[in-house]
Formats: structure tokens, C-alpha cells, sequence
């Protein structure tokens, strides 16, 4: 059993830690997404894991085994992992055959039990007409799946994978991304995965750790990470959210460009600031006044476009703040209209961070 | 998929990977610094070794020193003016025009470019000597004057003789730097509205400048530096450079001290030309490799096509085509400097070069012996250091880095001095065999092996070894099944490089020569003191024959796969 544990692992280039402080465990099987912006520390915390770097603090286990710490780091060939880099890194001296039972010929394994092995990778890769070409001669997605065949022939314990798909063009990623999950189910190997994009996140991970500034900021299923974003950075960063900054009035009031709204989430403290916040879709707009003033706030329109499956408003409420809303085509207010927004109770989400 | 039983996890290797590092680190250190210690303590010193500064003194009052300074002054500016003049134009008509021609007139530069110096210098004495040179002769039986046209043995032969053995240099790299540059950057241009010659101006030229800027550099080195030209041209005439003051202060009584403290001004002269170029052109950092570019469009001369072609064999006429017909005319008459004819043909240079004259055999086996090694072992060390440096491997890969360049700074001559110093003494008694001249050869040819692997590991996406790393192959292993076969052109090219400077080298030799250790170089340069221009250019023939041979057969060797370049160039 292979599980992954990071515990309190930092590493510092100089005086700048990339990576603070993280702590993760991975069950064995689990796969975990890295998600984050580009500068967040979360290719640099795959890099320790694999063993390419040495951790300025903390340590990471594998299974039962010290992997690395600040005394001693396992050279990346002794963790028997795989990895599939952003570059795809195949050898360009190597045909895709060579290239994916390169790992197999290390670990001397006999030539049928080679043979045999290669045969299923490629039929599950669907590359067996491909198997005499050069890399170079290949496009992306079936370079994409050589990497694929190449990491996942060795069997490891443990899958890495480094923005795998930023390299293939919209319909091949999404595709892509099916076939990584089928895959991980396949085989259930741990797996750790890092992207910058979130719906890739969603769509693949068992868990989802997002990172910011070299730390963890939450770690959740994609539906906790998505719905119940603890901090103003992943409301920001996972999907369309307006952040709203008010004033708390008691655990779960918020006072916002007077009107007072009841929120969910995290307890407020009366008197100090709080942040909410709530997804464009789920904002209602009408220019009625509701029924019940509960959660309601008047505001004007500044901008409204057309997106075919829906209309993307810009509003603007009293203290000047402008918040998004997401709304079916046939709601078609114009540009300067007063407008009333509805911000539902159990959708506005007050961030403890 | 059927299930099939865990993967066997990769045997536990010792990881040998940093003692033999350390083990590298260890033998450079002692190849650079041990000589270049010897050299300042004699530089520092005086015959009793006590510190002193009168070494200096002597040096910078004594117009017998001063003159020579200047000397090499001048000639290594108007050297690299003259490269930078000459390299520039042909490097881009031959990388970016549809110039007809363009594989000969690189095949030409690159036949200049392992023709040894002083071969060329003698050569030019065949060419251009006052009296017997063949030109002048020609001259005068053309015009009827009495007066020679050209002296080769004056301060512009000997500049002219230097810049045309030095400008492939600047060729090199400006050429190399337009071949890679991407089109779309030119083409970007245009479709602004940007001129032929604008973007000329504004884009290719700002682009190719760092490499012309290098490449001025290195000529200025090579023509600081340089010890058989103004050996063969400048003594008879009467005057000295840097490296011949240097080597006649060996000459019996030998004054070591001042000897390496001549070396100094060299020697900071260089360290400082190295940083100000770092400074030029540290900040722009703009590479023009990289990226998936479209090939550059060829820019169409139309009528000046041919122009441009005669330009080129204009120039190729000083340093391939004259130089070559004189030494073959040489070889085959039977006297050097008269125009042979079939009546005339004679055999007897080549048979008394290789019966009579006892010393060829030895010199021919000794200069295969040591470009083969040297060759072989320099492209292991600077392999070894270029991945260092590249990958950052240990915490002192920019100590490592350092030291594989610093030879840079130090002429041959004045490195043959210092390891003449360290050899002579225990614990290394070295000198009269040719571990000394490997050791010195090895030191000279190491910072251009060093700089060529280096850009080649560059080329190369660590990724690519991180890859097989994961996949449970040790660090050796990995560069030995995935860095070294696709470093192979970068390999044989350096290997090449190599054997190749061996060959020319002259200016260490001469210092540590012994008769049991003659190599090509020096036999041509005693040839030349006692006169004998048809055996230099037998030999000199021969050299050349053997070069190409061998650099043919390296491309050859099954190991190195001949079928890999096509392989690569998928990718």
C-alpha cells in the first residue's frame, strides 16, 4: 500500500520559500490534483515528491518508508514511481516502442514477460500502429499517450503527472482527461496531479488541494473546494464568484450596501469586517422589486452581453462595488436599467480567510 | 487489459555518481590550478623565491617589453576589425541570401579554418616573400620594377597572415547564429511595413549582434595569443610580440620570472575582455534558439548573386586557394618557390621527408598518438563539466565551470611555462614524455570543448533525463542511455575540435618538446628555422591528409550511428 504523506515540507530557493509548510496525505489510489496559478509552488512540490529536489524542511513518506527529508532524499530511481512531464519528455533517439519499455529493461525483467506487457499497454493506448514510429513523427495527443504508456507500463506505486495537458488543444484535453481517470480506476496506483486549470481539476480528482503562495489553501472533494470555498482566494480562483466585503452585524448577518444579508459558513464576529462570497449564476436578477426585501439589493446595470446559452450582467450596487450575474437569455434588462438582485441565504458563503 | 504481477523494483545501485564527480573536480583543479599557481609564484618572485615586484618593473620600463606590448596590441585589434569585416558579410550571405555556392564557400571556410597557422604562415613566405616569394616575382615580371610588392615579414604581413587564419572564427558563429534564428522574427517585421533593409537594421543585425561581438573577442584572442605566425614572420623581420618575447626569454639564459610576468598583462587583458562582453550583452539575454520557427526566407540577390559569389572566392583566394597551390607547387618542384611543371615534377621532397629525414616518423606517430587521446580524453572532461555546470549536479558546478574556461586566459605558450614549472618537480615528473603535452593540450583545447558541450546539454530538455530517472535508471544511467546519444553531433563535433587543435597547436609544444617527443608542429617550425620550405610543405600536406582521414572516420564509427542525425532531426 502506497500511500503519500507530506508532512510540513518546505522548500526554500535561497530566502523565497516556494513551497511552506505543506502538509498532504494521500490514501493509497487517491488522486490528488495540485491546483493553483503558475508561481504557487505546486510543480516544485511534485518535483520533491518525485525526488528531483531536496526538501529545505519536512518530510515526505511513502507507504511505510522516509522517502526524503533534510538528512537524506531517495534518489527518484529508488521510489518506484513514473512520471509524465508538461514536455512529454520522450526520447527522440528512441522509437515509441523503445521509448515505453525503456523502464521494463531497467528492471531486467525477461524478454516474453516484456513482450507481453508492451502488447497490453499499447492495445489500452491504442498506439499498436504506431509502435515502430520516432517521436517526431507523432502530434501531440499520440505523443500524450506515449507518455501515458511509458509512465503506466512500470506499474508503479505512484503516478506523477505535470500539467499533462497543456499542450494538446481543447477536444484532445478533454478527452485526455477521461482517459487519465479511466486509467488511475484501471490500475489504482496513487496519484498525484497538478494543473493550473480547474476544470480539469474537477473533472479528474478524487480531492482537490488548492495551493497559493507555496501553501496549501484548502483540500476537499471538488464539490467541497467548489461549493464551500473556505477563503476569498479559492472562491476567486475556482470558478466565477463575486466577492462581496461587508460588515458582520451577528454570526450570520452581513451588512452590504445597506442591505443586510443572511449568509452561510463560516461564524462572523459582530462589528468586524466579513467577506462572502457567491457565484455569478446564483444571483437573481429582476426588475421587480421581490416579494420578501430578505437578501435583496437594488443596483443598476453597467454592462450586458450576450453569450448565447446565457446573458453575463455587470452590476453596480450602492457603495460602487460591481458584482457579476449570470442570467437565462430571456431576462433582457438594458444598459443603465435599475435592477433588483436576490442573493439567495444558503448561497452566500462567508470566507473565514 | 489482463492484470499482470507488480514490476520488480529496480535493483539498489551504489550511487557512484558524486565521487566520480568529485573525482573530475579533483583532476581539473590539479590541471588548471597547479600550472597557473607555479605561474604567479614565479611572476611574484625572484630566482631565490622571494616576493618582489621587480619582475613588473622591468617589464613596464624596459622599452624591450614595451614595444612588444604595443605590438600585440595592434595586431590583435586590426585582426578582429578585419575578421568582424570580412566574417560578417559572408556569414550572412552564405546563411540568409540565395547566393550560388553556399555549401563550397562553408566547405572553403571551414578547409581555412583546421589549416594550422603556421603552416599558412609559411606559405605566405612561399607567396610573398621580398624576394623569392612567388607573387613578387610574378609582379615583377609582369610590371618590370625592381621593388617587391608585398613583405610578408613586416607588421601588415603578419596581421594580414593572422586574419585569415582567424576570421573562420567570427564565420563560425555569425553564420550559426543566422542559420538559427527564426524567420517569423523577420517576418514579423515585414508585415509591419519593415523594409528589406530595415528590417535588416532592426531586427537581423541587432539579433546577430552578440554573436559577432563574440566571435571579435575570440579573434582578438586567438590574434593576442597566436605564437607560429609571428614566430615565422615577425622574427625574421625584426621585431616581437607578446608570445615571441615570452618564448625568447626561455632561450638560454632562461628568465623564467619575467617570462611569467609577461604573461600577466595577457592574462587580466583577457579576463577583462571576458567580463566586458558578459556586461555588452548580460542584460538582453535574448536567445534566439528554441521554439518551433519556420526556416528563414532566403533574401533574393537577383543580378548581385554572382557579386556576391566572386566577393567570397575574392576573399577565399588568401587564405584556401593561393596558400594551397603554393605549398602543393612546393611540394613537387624542386625548389620551393619556382612554378613546377610536368618536366619538372619531382618526387624527391616527399621521399626525403619520409626516409631520410629522421625525425618524421617519430613526429607523425607522437601528433596521432596525442590528438587521438587528447581528443578522447577533453571530450569526456568537458562532457562531464558541461553537465555539471548545466544541470547544476553539485553545489560547485560554477567553480567547476570556471575552471573549465580560465585556460582561455592563458596563451599556449605561457601555459606551456607553467606546466614546464609544475613537471619538472616531484611529485609529478612528467616532462620529456607525452603526458606533459596531453596535459597541455588537453588544458588549451578543454574551454572551447567545454563552451561547444555546454550549448549542445542546453539544447536538450532535462525533462528528458528526469524522465528516466523516474523510471528507475541511476544518474549514469541516464546519461548514458538518454544524454549521450543525443549529444552524439555535439560529441564527434567536439571530438573533432579537438584532434584538430592538437594538430595546429604550436605554442606549448615548442616550450616542452623534447626530442623523444617531437610532434608535427615543431618539426615544421625547426624546418622552417633551417629553411627547408618543400619539406614543411610535404608535411604540412600530409598533416592535412591525416586530419581529414581521421575526422571522415569519426563520422563512420558505427557507434556514433551514422543513421542518428536523420533520427534527430525528426524531433
Amino acid at each position: 500500500m502506497a500511500s503519500v504523506d507530506l508532512r510540513g515540507l518546505t522548500k526554500r530557493f535561497g530566502s523565497l520559500a516556494v513551497v511552506d509548510n505543506v502538509s498532504l496525505k494521500i490514501d493509497h489510489g487517491q488522486l490528488v490534483c495540485l491546483l493553483g496559478p503558475s508561481g504557487c509552488g505546486k510543480t516544485t512540490t511534485l518535483r520533491l515528491i518525485a525526488g528531483f529536489l531536496e526538501p529545505s524542511d519536512g518530510e515526505i513518506h511513502v507507504g511505510e518508508r522516509l522517502v526524503s527529508s533534510r538528512a537524506r532524499t531517495l534518489p527518484p530511481e529508488q521510489r518506484n514511481m513514473s512520471m509524465i512531464f508538461q514536455s512529454y519528455a520522450l526520447w527522440p533517439h528512441m522509437t515509441v516502442t523503445e521509448n515505453i519499455v525503456y523502464g521494463l529493461r531497467l528492471r531486467k525483467l525477461d524478454r516474453d514477460t516484456i513482450a507481453k506487457k508492451l502488447a497490453a499497454i499499447l492495445a489500452t493506448t491504442k498506439l499498436e500502429v504506431l509502435a515502430q514510429r520516432y517521436p517526431g513523427e507523432l502530434s501531440g495527443g499520440q505523443q500524450q499517450r506515449v507518455a501515458l504508456a511509458r509512465a503506466l507500463i512500470v506499474e508503479p506505486e505512484t503516478l506523477l503527472l505535470d500539467e499533462p495537458l497543456s499542450n494538446l488543444d481543447a477536444n484532445l484535453r478533454e478527452e485526455m482527461r477521461f482517459e487519465i481517470r479511466r486509467l488511475h480506476d484501471e490500475y489504482r496506483y496513487t496519484t498525484v496531479y497538478v494543473t493550473h486549470d480547474q476544470s480539469e481539476a474537477m473533472t479528474t480528482a478524487d480531492l482537490i488541494a488548492v495551493m497559493n503562495g507555496g501553501r496549501v489553501d484548502q483540500i476537499g472533494t471538488p464539490e467541497d473546494i467548489y461549493a464551500r470555498p473556505e477563503s476569498e482566494f479559492v472562491a476567486r480562483f475556482i470558478g466565477a464568484s463575486n466577492v462581496i466585503k461587508g460588515t458582520a452585524r451577528d454570526a450570520n448577518h452581513v451588512t452590504f450596501a445597506g442591505a443586510t444579508l443572511k449568509v452561510v459558513g463560516a461564524p462572523l464576529t459582530p462589528g468586524q469586517g466579513a467577506v462572502v462570497a457567491i457565484r455569478q449564476h446564483d444571483i437573481g436578477l429582476s426588475t421587480q422589486a421581490p416579494a420578501s426585501t430578505e437578501n435583496a439589493i437594488k443596483a443598476v446595470v453597467t454592462r450586458q452581453v450576450y453569450l448565447g446559452a446565457a446573458r453575463d450582467y455587470m452590476v453596480e450596487v450602492a457603495d460602487g462595488t460591481s458584482l457579476r450575474a449570470t442570467t437565462p437569455t430571456e431576462t433582457n434588462v438594458p444598459r443603465g436599467s435599475e435592477v433588483w438582485l436576490t442573493l439567495p441565504p444558503e448561497r452566500c458563503r462567508a470566507l473565514s480567510r | 487489459m489482463t492484470t499482470v504481477t507488480t514490476a520488480d523494483t529496480p535493483k539498489r545501485r551504489l550511487d557512484l555518481t558524486r565521487p566520480v564527480l568529485w573525482l573530475f573536480a579533483a583532476f581539473m583543479i590539479v590541471l588548471i590550478v597547479l600550472p597557473l599557481s607555479w605561474l604567479v609564484v614565479f611572476a611574484f618572485t625572484d630566482k631565490a623565491r622571494r616576493p618582489t615586484l621587480q619582475n613588473f618593473v622591468t617589464l613596464f620600463t624596459d622599452p624591450a617589453f614595451l614595444d612588444p606590448l604595443m605590438t600585440t596590441a595592434i595586431i590583435a585589434t586590426t585582426s578582429a576589425t578585419i575578421c568582424c569585416l570580412v566574417a560578417a558579410p559572408i556569414g550572412w550571405l552564405v546563411s540568409r541570401t540565395d547566393m550560388p555556392g553556399r555549401q563550397i564557400i562553408r566547405a572553403l571556410v571551414t578547409a581555412s579554418f583546421v589549416t594550422p597557422p603556421f603552416l599558412g604562415a609559411v606559405a605566405w613566405e612561399l607567396l610573398a616573400a621580398p624576394n623569392s616569394g612567388m607573387l613578387n616575382q610574378l609582379y615583377r615580371y609582369l610590371t618590370g620594377a625592381e621593388d617587391p610588392l608585398f613583405d610578408i615579414y613586416s607588421l601588415t604581413g603578419l596581421i594580414f597572415v593572422i586574419s585569415c587564419y582567424t576570421f573562420p572564427f567570427v564565420f563560425v558563429l555569425v553564420a550559426n547564429a543566422l542559420d538559427n534564428m527564426p524567420g517569423e522574427l523577420e517576418d514579423a517585421s515585414a508585415i509591419l511595413g519593415g523594409k528589406a533593409w530595415t528590417t535588416a537594421r532592426r531586427v537581423t543585425i541587432p539579433l546577430a549582434l552578440p554573436a559577432l561581438v563574440a566571435g571579435a573577442l575570440i579573434a582578438f584572442l586567438q590574434a593576442m595569443t597566436l605564437f607560429g605566425s609571428p614566430a615565422i614572420l615577425a622574427l625574421p623581420a625584426g621585431f616581437h610580440t607578446m608570445t615571441t618575447k615570452i618564448w625568447s626569454l626561455f632561450q638560454y639564459p632562461p628568465k623564467l620570472e619575467l617570462a611569467a610576468a609577461a604573461a600577466v598583462p595577457l592574462l587580466l587583458l583577457t579576463i577583462l575582455l571576458l567580463q566586458g562582453q558578459k556586461f555588452l550583452l548580460g542584460r538582453r539575454g535574448f536567445s534566439v534558439v528554441g521554439g518551433k520557427y519556420g526556416a528563414p526566407r532566403p533574401i533574393e540577390m537577383g543580378g548581385w548573386r554572382w557579386a556576391a559569389l566572386a566577393f567570397c572566392l575574392l576573399v577565399l583566394l588568401n587564405p584556401v586557394f593561393l596558400p594551397y597551390f603554393a605549398l602543393l607547387n612546393a611540394a613537387f618542384s624542386p625548389n620551393a618557390t619556382t612554378l613546377v611543371t610536368p618536366s619538372t615534377a619531382t618526387l624527391h621532397n616527399v621521399v626525403f621527408v619520409f626516409t631520410e629525414l629522421s625525425s618524421t616518423q617519430l613526429a607523425l606517430k607522437n601528433t596521432v598518438i596525442l590528438g587521438a587521446s587528447t581528443a578522447t580524453v577533453g571530450t569526456i572532461l568537458a562532457l562531464v563539466v558541461a553537465y555539471v555546470t548545466t544541470r547544476r549536479v553539485i553545489a560547485s558546478h560554477r567553480l567547476l565551470g570556471f575552471l573549465a574556461t580560465a585556460p582561455v586566459a592563458v596563451p599556449g605558450i605561457v601555459l606551456g611555462v607553467g606546466l614546464f614549472l609544475s613537471y619538472t618537480r616531484p611529485p609529478f615528473v612528467l616532462y620529456g614524455t607525452l603526458w606533459i603535452l596531453l596535459l597541455a593540450f588537453l588544458t588549451i583545447n578543454l574551454p572551447s570543448a567545454y563552451q561547444q558541450l555546454q550549448a549542445a546539454f542546453a539544447t536538450i530538455h532535462p525533462e528528458l533525463e528526469d524522465a528516466s530517472r523516474i523510471l528507475g535508471a541511476t544518474r549514469l544511467q541516464a546519461l548514458r542511455q538518454i544524454t549521450a546519444p543525443l549529444l552524439r553531433t555535439g560529441v564527434i563535433a567536439t571530438w573533432c575540435f579537438i584532434f584538430i587543435g592538437v594538430m595546429r597547436e604550436l605554442s606549448a609544444a615548442i616550450v616542452l618538446f623534447t626530442s623523444q617527443t617531437k610532434v608535427l608542429s615543431v618539426l615544421i617550425y625547426d624546418l622552417n628555422e633551417s629553411g627547408d620550405l618543400a619539406a614543411i610543405a610535404v608535411l604540412g600536406i600530409a598533416m592535412l591528409v591525416i586530419t581529414f582521414t581521421v575526422v571522415l572516420a569519426v563520422n563512420r564509427i558505427p557507434m556514433f550511428g551514422g543513421g542518428a542525425g536523420a533520427r534527430l532531426r525528426n524531433s
